[in-house]
């Protein structure tokens, strides 16, 4: 039988590295897929309801105006009671009532003379599905006229 | 070893990909978006989706489409031209160089672009959950050494090593691999949120070269999208007198409805733009109600999609090629998903364009293939094997049952219990098929064997165990295992994915060619088979239901012989139909069994029969039982 000779060896445990090398990576390519699955999973099954909600959104926009406009009893009623089955959804209004600009939260449309950097006016409600912002609200921010 | 990014950092948006597994893959931002907008405010030190909602706030501190500025002189006449345009102040710096001043301190375009970096930085190693340090960045093609350097240390400022700065149509002919497939010659053609640039690039020693490039610094989406807004309000201010454009707020709701109206027309050929409450009139509120054909939307954009050809040609021309050369097209750009950008291209070139891959994305994923050839991971891709065609086994009636699907990735294996299909079967004959058709027949059988020694029971009862297994080399093992005895035998086919690209090709396309045809049969068959096991459930019924004869137990057989007759004659319909009606009919008979049961016993005192006699045993037990214990 022939002898291996040295550079057989290592010849061999060269390709054994590489073979090595690309086992690894896929196997922590793997693991890593394994790991965002399953936190998508939960995020998933979390925000499921996003996608309607946010599709939604513009149904309620229009809702929303209608209750200011008309001004019927009924219709409060009606818009109190879609309110209530947002939040035990958990999707809730961002408050932006008086409180400091934060763009995270709010897109600013309008600049009207007011307090500096402060929500003067709520234009269009944003809404949060547990911590997740679904849409940002739409106001206009105060600002000191200078002359 | 770390990963290498992939980023396509536009005067609009960014994006950013990564391979994963040997294929490329875009990374999403903190906010769940697949781009970022290229918008920062330097002070507050936000960038993206956040830094844009507060741009009206503070226009002064709010800077976008800074890769204008990227590597220019403030003398520049395409910087000084800008200026105009953007609200934010640029002025000379070091070496005459433009840039930004926010808040009193002066900023480089390199230090706003490393912010947008910072942040794709920041998310691709949310996502990849270990530290990103080497970048692969794009550029348009025209970018001189001077731009070329100042993307560079953008990245550096960022804390990423650029490994390479590639051209933006580069990227995008990597990412539908055009190099692998030899297009010698091809057109990108990139129409995006700002900026229209057209580049013919020639494939030379396996690397693109950039022939010559042409462009509109500014035409894009916004300009089609202002088309659309301006038709809106004008309409409405023609029936209403009212200009929506005064109103901030109702100009937000046009804008996002005009964006929508674009992208709902490239599937569609007509929408409604429906704005409620848009606005207050003088008798009440107004509401925008318009309805909007595509042809209306390509009668209002059609010259600005014209516009985008003067360039082509002049770029041609630089390019010394004419129409004929070009071997490839490729479609970058949001705005190229509107079929109207398509046909034009397809009209000029007389070829279709390439467009599969996400225009917003392709010149990412072109940036992360290239990254994955600098780690050598797109050369040393694993090729992992898959079976071209499905492989199933015969079940009753000639029907093929798939048990593992074409495109599964080997190695792989399957397992699934069947049973017998008459009584006291002792042996099955295990058929292995390999095809997309529903019927046996139509398949290629690679091979069959036959189980025998199978206890003789009622069909149906018998589980027999038959496992696929396919091992890397596509050796196809197939074991069938009767559970009862635990006796099994198998077969090993060599040749499972051996087919040629030709063969599979027939056979896939002969599958789809007949696939009513096919499924009709199958059906059928499927009926059938329900229709046989219902009269032998019938059957079964009646014999243990005992010989008092009853209405109900008549009607059965009447059922049971009517089903039979069309058993192999009947259409699908009439079978189902006639199946249900058995069926129907053998409940009663059941009902009328259990009732009897439970009805029997009460009335008749003492039952007859050797159960009595056991409980009385049990009695004495008991009693016996009980004196002991007293």
């Amino acid at each position: 039988m022939k002898k291996k000779t040295d550079s057989d060896i290592q010849e061999l445990q060269k390709q054994i590295e590489e073979w090595k090398g690309k086992y690894l990576r896929a196997l922590a390519d793997y693991q890593n897929l394994e790991k965002r699955t399953q936190n998508e999973k939960d995020e998933l099954r979390k925000l499921a309801a996003e996608i309607v909600l946010a599709r939604m959104l513009p149904v309620v926009d229009t809702l929303t105006k209608a209750k200011d406009h008309i001004m019927d009893a009924g219709l409060n009623l009606a818009y109190k009671e879609l309110e209530t089955a947002f939040a035990e959804l958990g999707f809730t209004k961002i408050d932006v009532a008086g409180k400091k600009f934060n763009p995270h939260e709010m897109e600013c449309i309008e600049v009207v003379a007011g307090e500096d950097n402060m929500v003067v006016e709520e234009l269009l409600s944003g809404y949060k599905l547990h911590d997740k912002i679904v849409r940002v609200a739409q106001v206009k921010v105060g600002k000191t006229l200078q002359n | 070893m770390s990963k290498i990014i992939g980023i396509d950092l536009g005067t609009t948006n960014s994006c950013v990909a990564v391979m994963e597994g040997g294929a490329p893959k875009v990374i999403h931002s903190a906010e769940g978006r697949n781009v970022i907008p290229s918008v920062v405010d330097p002070i507050k030190n936000i960038v993206g989706d956040v830094a844009k909602h507060q741009a009206v706030l503070n226009p002064q501190d709010t800077i976008f489409s800074v890769k204008r500025l990227m590597g220019r002189k403030f003398s520049d006449p395409s910087v000084q031209t800008d200026m105009k345009l953007l609200p934010y102040t640029i002025k000379s710096g070091k070496n005459g160089m433009a840039v930004v001043v926010v808040g009193g301190k002066e900023f480089t375009p390199q230090e706003i672009s490393a912010k947008v970096l910072a942040k794709i930085k920041a998310d691709a190693e949310k996502y990849l959950g270990e530290s990103v340090t080497q970048a692969v960045i794009t550029v348009p093609a025209y970018f001189d050494d001077s731009q070329r350097q100042a993307t560079k240390q953008a990245g550096e400022i960022a804390g990423l090593e650029v490994m390479r700065i590639v051209n933006e149509p580069t990227a995008s002919a990597l990412a539908y691999g055009l190099d692998k497939k030899n297009a010698h010659t091809i057109a990108v053609y990139d129409l995006g949120g700002g900026t229209f640039d057209i580049s013919i690039l020639e494939l030379g020693e396996g690397v693109y070269e950039v022939k010559a490039t042409n462009g509109d610094t500014h035409l894009g989406g916004d300009d089609f999208d202002k088309r659309i807004l301006d038709f809106l309000a004008d309409e409405f201010k023609k029936d209403n007198a009212v200009d929506l454009r005064k109103d901030p707020q109702a100009l937000q709701r046009i804008r996002d409805a005009a964006e929508k109206a674009k992208i709902e027309l490239s599937s569609s050929m007509e929408t409604e733009i429906n704005l409620p409450f848009i606005t207050q009139g003088k008798n009440g509120p107004l509401h925008l109600v318009m309805k909007m054909t595509r042809a209306k939307l390509e009668s209002l954009v059609g010259d600005l999609i014209t516009k985008s050809i003067d360039p082509v040609k002049k770029c041609l021309t630089d390019a010394k090629k004419t129409i004929k050369d070009i071997d490839e097209i490729v479609l970058v750009g949001g705005m190229t998903r509107m079929p109207k950008v398509v046909e034009t291209v397809k009209n000029f070139f007389g070829k279709t364009p390439n467009q599969s891959v996400n225009p917003d994305e392709v010149v990412a994923v072109g940036a992360a293939v290239q990254a994955g050839v600098l780690t050598g991971e797109v050369k040393d891709v694993v090729l992992l094997d898959v079976t071209p065609l499905t492989l199933s086994v015969e079940t009753l009636g000639g029907v093929s049952t798939p048990m593992i699907v074409r495109n599964t990735t080997v190695p792989t294996s399957k397992t699934e219990i069947y049973s017998t299909a008459a009584d006291n079967q002792t042996s099955v004959e295990i058929n292995i098929l390999q095809g997309e058709r529903p019927m046996a027949t139509d398949n290629k059988s690679l091979g069959r064997f036959i189980l025998s020694g199978i206890p003789p029971a009622p069909r149906g009862i018998p589980q027999v165990e038959v496992t696929f297994d396919i091992d890397a080399n596509g050796i196809l093992n197939v074991t069938a295992k009767d559970k009862a005895t635990g006796k099994a035998s198998n077969i090993r086919i060599t040749n499972s994915t051996g087919l040629s690209k030709e063969e599979v090709e027939k056979m896939k396309a002969e599958a789809e060619a007949n696939a009513a045809m096919d499924t009709e049969k199958k059906d059928k068959i499927e009926a059938r088979n329900r229709a046989d096991n219902t009269i032998y459930v019938a059957e079964k019924t009646l014999k243990d239901s005992g010989d008092k004869a009853t209405d109900d137990k008549t009607a059965v057989r009447e059922k049971i012989k009517a089903l039979k007759e069309i058993l192999d004659t009947g259409s699908k319909e009439e079978l189902e139909t006639k199946t249900n009606e058995l069926s129907e009919a053998v409940q009663k008979v059941g009902e009328a069994m259990y009732k009897e049961k439970q009805g029997d016993q009460p009335p008749t005192g003492a039952p007859p029969g050797q159960e009595p006699k056991e409980e009385e045993k049990k009695d004495e037990k008991k009693v016996e039982e009980g004196e002991v214990v007293s």
